[in-house]
């Protein structure tokens, strides 16, 4: 039970991350994009909420092996996915395309 | 942050008469071309997989049950599902995008992936490719 033991503090550094790679780097929100950074290699995280339908979840999940790139599973429904993101749309999952100024990469694939 | 549409690798066809096939990448073109502006790959696939051959079929029947019938396409990358499988067979010299060209040359490309898939179906290896998906 991993993500029960996650604390709030955990929580809200990862939401901190997040907001600063909308600020200073490169994402794409949304499953078809998702897909197509995977396809390409080019992303280098994905976060995917943790209501998103478990055959897209396994879909993502089985590229992301495929391509050997993280992935984390949100702490949160897409509703709080969109907030964290800063936006006022629910997002199912993002892919990082370049972290900027974040070091979510390095601290982040955990599970 | 590791390419894995190459060459060899094994795909099921999502869309299209050969949803649910499998197929497996001769040529990628991640870039696209003119014609095709997004990222898409030429795939050999099976059309009609090899049945089941049980132990009092005769010779004839088992050669008549491991046919195997093949499809030569250029896919767009959405419509395929990739596996962690591979197939290496040389298909290169066979398959090319030439030979999309005209149905005659389709026609012969798909009967030399043909024999090349054949060959490999009574090798007993690969056997995950040559059976069906059942969905």
């Amino acid at each position: 039970m991993v993500a029960a033991k996650k604390t709030k503090k955990t929580h809200e550094s990862i939401n901190n991350r997040l907001a600063l790679v909308m600020k200073s780097g490169k994402y794409t929100l949304g499953y078809k994009t998702v897909l197509k950074s995977l396809r390409s290699s080019k992303g280098k995280l994905v976060i995917i909420a943790n209501n998103c339908p478990p055959l897209r979840k396994s879909e993502i999940e089985y590229y992301a092996m495929l391509a050997k790139i993280g992935v984390h599973h949100y702490n949160g429904n897409n509703v709080d996915l969109g907030t964290a993101c800063g936006k006022y749309f629910r997002v199912c999952c993002l892919s990082i395309i370049d972290p900027g100024d974040s070091d979510i990469i390095k601290n982040m694939p955990d599970y | 942050m590791v390419k894995f549409l190459k060459p060899n690798k094994v795909v099921i066809l999502l869309q299209g008469r050969y949803a649910g096939r499998k197929a497996v990448i001769v040529r990628a073109f991640d870039e696209g071309t003119r014609d095709r502006p997004y990222g898409h790959c030429l795939v050999a696939g099976i059309s009609k997989y090899p049945s089941k051959v049980i132990r009092k079929d005769s010779a004839k029947k088992t050669a008549k049950k491991s046919r195997v019938k093949t499809f030569v396409k250029l896919v767009n990358y959405q419509h395929l599902m990739p596996t962690r499988y591979t197939l290496d067979v040389d298909l290169k010299d066979v398959v090319s995008l030439e030979c999309l060209q005209s149905r005659d040359k389709k026609v012969t490309a798909a009967k030399d992936t043909k024999k090349r898939l054949e060959d490999r179906f009574k090798s007993g290896k690969n056997r995950w490719f040559f059976t069906k998906l059942r969905f």
